[in-house]
């Protein structure tokens, strides 16, 4: 859309944020700016990464998913035993994974735009359900894989990143497309920001409210395969309070939890300073409660500072 | 004597400047008329009044006291009472809540739910809300029925406490009848002492009921006289700076073939099944009270209603596509602009660009729905031009703009899907004489072009000049249809009221 200069704009800002978050731990640092700090950002990077996306896109919608977390640990427990135990070979017992998510999803959809309960209660409800689940499949173990997974989130020589890293970036240029250039992410935009206009307008509203979840879920469900891969295992306690980084990652980006308002590269910028802010922080010597500290005062600055700058327009 | 209140050399700019060396005194006990087009300044100068804004210089005084208000609260406690056109009520809470919520009543453990319902009660009485139930949730209350609790709460100011009352368009989603009930209180309220800035489109009701008018243009006063000395066109040339006579058109006219047929049509909300032609080239006005159930109807066809019976179909070149949802009415060239913009029609925080081609986005993109940039700028630029929207700019959000401008928007969207089957609900509310003026020519304009027109509006001199039939509602049945030539204002207020003849009575 042509509104892009101004959400460049934005993406600008907050790249620049990025920036400046570097340069002061390069200063304060000795050793940040070194092919191991950044090799340990990126193998982090890409299952958050994934899962900021659906976010993103249900915040726009006007909505929330709270089950990430869950369905990542989910996923990774359904490849963890597909693999080992049913012995599927792991393409498949991958995809097994991605649709246990995705399932996932078509349940928080269905209930949430087609019966029209809450969605913020109903993926609450999955958040639950989903861990259980995943317990449940991996019989609460760890389930180790190996070596044949981790190929996935190792870097791959010539090009110094993972194959993981390049499909979560495939999938922010892929989903920014959508949102910005196509008439789905406009329809998603229109019914975030008002849904009953949306619906005057002839826009059928639940199958857009529905899919988003899907979507939410199947890349939740991707996000379980990448974090089996970091792991090279399935941790059934994976990924706990994973949904919140993904909401502040977005919210870092400039996506309004009340829809209508969002950007994907916006919200990679969001993951990619959630993800420095931990590692320089943690170069520094800072201790775990402080970092946790410091990085819940950078998300409420981001919102003040996004506040402050849509008043100004 | 002292005016009530007196306002000397207030100045107020945003970007521009919106007020420039404003002067106005209001005296006390009288009815003080405020006119002018959307933009001229008005509403910029009842929040600096109510404290909601502050000016950039001003002296102001009430009663021979220097006024300075901070917030909205100092307004208040200077006595200074405002229903806005932008209701200030919660939705959440009930009618009676709403109506007290600025000096609830308490007692040793809390609110004083008795003497709440009492005196909720008692006002609601007074503006003619006497059948709800106090404790409605707000949520359930058609538009009319808000704008009356919105009166109802600035009214509850104690009357020894109340000083001036400002009135923003406190009539726009109201029929005659119930304005009339409005206009009496405020003149019994205004013969023992209240003063009142009554602000309004309705330049009829400026003149019957306020005893002085001011004419407010590009932010100062053009004229300020006594209501007695003054005629609508004094006041449309004092707010326009030239003579508009709207046309009208008494000749009957030749229409074209079946376009929308609507067959024994209900819904929940509109229970009497209702059958309705309209013809390619006709507009069909639909006239009833507030509540007799015109929006629900246009809801209904559109497709967004519950409990929805009956069939509505869209004939086309011989073929005929049976509407089941909004979507298929969009879809097969059906048009809704709803009556509340807000809420059922903008997107708000969004561009102009952006809100004009939500319907018709199809038509602006490539293989595989991609939008293709270029063309949706080119679009909503044509459509800037063609409608002639002030703004700055197809990126402009719309929120910037004046409710006249937003609804031309609205038009546009609709003009963008290449609709040729209009449902306008109150097309022109709240909007400024001169936008009224062109949206009426651009329907003209489609109609004349072949499209098929149901507008319901509540104003029965913009149905006379637009309509080439008139469907009457009340109290949710059709009761009668006047052609053109057959019908008079008074022989389509009877039809209004016939369903209600117990309750007029009531009322009377």
């Amino acid at each position: 859309m042509f509104g892009k200069l101004s959400l460049l704009f934005e993406e600008f800002f907050i790249f620049i944020a990025l920036l400046l978050l570097l340069l002061f731990f390069g200063l304060m640092t000795e050793n940040f700016f070194t092919a191991r700090t950044f090799a340990a950002i990126l193998t982090q990077l890409p299952a958050l990464t994934v899962v900021t996306i659906g976010m993103t896109l249900v915040l726009i919608s006007g909505g929330i998913d709270l089950s990430v977390g869950s369905v990542v640990a989910l996923s990774a427990g359904v490849i963890g035993i597909a693999f080992t135990v049913l012995e599927l070979p792991l393409p498949l017992a991958a995809i097994l994974g991605i649709l246990a998510g995705g399932c996932a999803g078509l349940i928080n959809g269905f209930l949430g735009s087609y019966l029209r309960l809450p969605v913020f209660i109903v993926t609450l409800g999955m958040l639950e359900a989903g861990r259980g689940m995943a317990y449940l499949v991996t019989d609460s173990q760890t389930v180790y894989i190996g070596a044949s997974i981790q190929a996935l989130s190792l870097p791959i020589s010539g090009i110094g990143v993972s194959a993981s890293f390049l499909i979560a970036l495939g999938l922010v240029v892929l989903a920014q497309y959508v949102l910005t250039r196509t008439v789905v992410g406009r329809y998603l935009i229109a019914i975030g920001t008002n849904e009953q206009a949306a619906k005057v307008s002839g826009i059928r509203t639940e199958p857009y409210l529905m899919w988003v979840l899907v979507v939410s879920g199947l890349l939740a469900g991707l996000g379980g395969l990448m974090n089996a891969a970091y792991l090279g295992a399935s941790d059934p306690n994976a990924a706990t309070g994973l949904e919140l980084s993904a909401i502040a990652a977005a919210v870092i980006g400039g996506t309004s939890l009340m829809g209508g308002r969002g950007s994907i590269v916006g919200a990679f910028i969001g993951v990619l300073i959630i993800s420095v802010l931990q590692n320089g922080l943690a170069q520094m010597g800072v201790s775990e409660p402080v970092k946790r500290l410091i990085t819940g005062l950078v998300i409420i600055l981001a919102v003040l500072i996004d506040r402050w700058r849509s008043r100004d327009q | 004597m002292t005016a009530r209140l007196a306002i000397k050399g207030l100045n107020k700019s945003f970007a521009v400047p919106v007020l420039k060396q404003l002067s106005l005194q209001i005296a006390p006990g009288s009815i003080h008329g405020l006119v002018g087009e959307n933009g001229a300044g008005k509403s910029t100068l009842t929040n600096i009044i109510c404290g909601l804004l502050a000016a950039d210089s001003a002296d102001l005084a009430v009663d021979g006291r220097a006024y300075q208000p901070r917030s909205r609260s100092d307004a208040l406690a200077e006595g200074l009472a405002l229903a806005s056109q932008e209701l200030s009520l919660i939705e959440t809470l009930s009618v009676e809540e709403n109506i007290m919520l600025s000096s609830l009543p308490q007692n040793a453990v809390g609110i004083d739910r008795r003497a709440v319902r009492q005196q909720a009660r008692a006002l609601m009485g007074l503006v003619g809300l006497e059948q709800l139930t106090p404790q409605t949730p707000l949520a359930r209350l058609s538009l009319a029925e808000k704008q009356l609790v919105e009166l109802a709460k600035a009214l509850a100011m104690p009357e020894d406490r109340i000083k001036l009352l400002i009135l923003d368009e406190p009539t726009s989603a109201l029929t005659s009848p119930q304005a009339d009930r409005i206009h009496e209180i405020i003149k019994r309220r205004a013969s023992s002492g209240l003063s009142v800035l009554y602000i309004s489109h309705r330049l009829e009701d400026v003149l019957d009921v306020c005893d002085t008018v001011s004419v407010l243009r590009e932010g100062v006063i053009q004229l300020t006289a006594a209501s007695s000395t003054l005629n609508s066109n004094d006041l449309i040339r004092g707010m326009s700076g030239e003579d508009l006579l709207q046309h009208s058109e008494d000749e009957p006219r030749d229409t074209g073939s079946l376009r929308l047929s609507i067959e024994q049509l209900s819904s929940a909300d509109f229970p009497e099944p209702i059958s309705l032609q309209c013809h390619r080239g006709e507009i069909i006005g639909i006239a009833g009270l507030a509540g007799a159930g015109r929006s629900e109807l246009l809801h209904a066809i559109y497709g967004l209603a519950a409990d929805r019976r009956g069939r509505v179909v869209l004939s086309k070149s011989g073929a005929d596509v049976l509407v089941d949802s909004a979507s298929t009415a969009a879809k097969n060239g059906m048009a809704l602009i709803a009556e509340d913009r807000k809420s059922q029609g903008i997107f708000s925080g969004k561009s102009i660009s952006f809100n004009s081609t939500v319907a018709g986005l199809d038509r602006l993109s490539g293989n595989l729905g991609s939008i293709l940039p270029r063309r949706e700028q080119n679009v909503s630029e044509e459509l800037i031009a063609r409608l002639k929207i002030k703004c700055d700019g197809a990126l402009q959000a719309i929120d910037r703009l004046s409710g006249g401008n937003q609804q031309k928007v609205l038009i546009a969207r609709w003009l963008q899907s290449e609709s040729d089957v209009w449902l306008l609900d109150e097309p022109t509310r709240g909007v400024d004489v001169g936008s009224k003026l062109a949206i009426h020519d651009q329907l003209r304009e489609l109609r004349d072009q072949g499209a098929a027109m149901l507008i319901v509006s509540s104003e029965l001199e913009e149905l006379t000049a637009l309509c080439d039939r008139i469907l009457v509602l009340s109290n949710k049945k059709a009761v009668a249809t006047f052609e053109r030539g057959q019908w008079s204002k008074e022989s389509l207020l009877a039809a209004a009221f016939s369903e209600h003849q117990g309750e007029r009575a009531l009322a009377g």
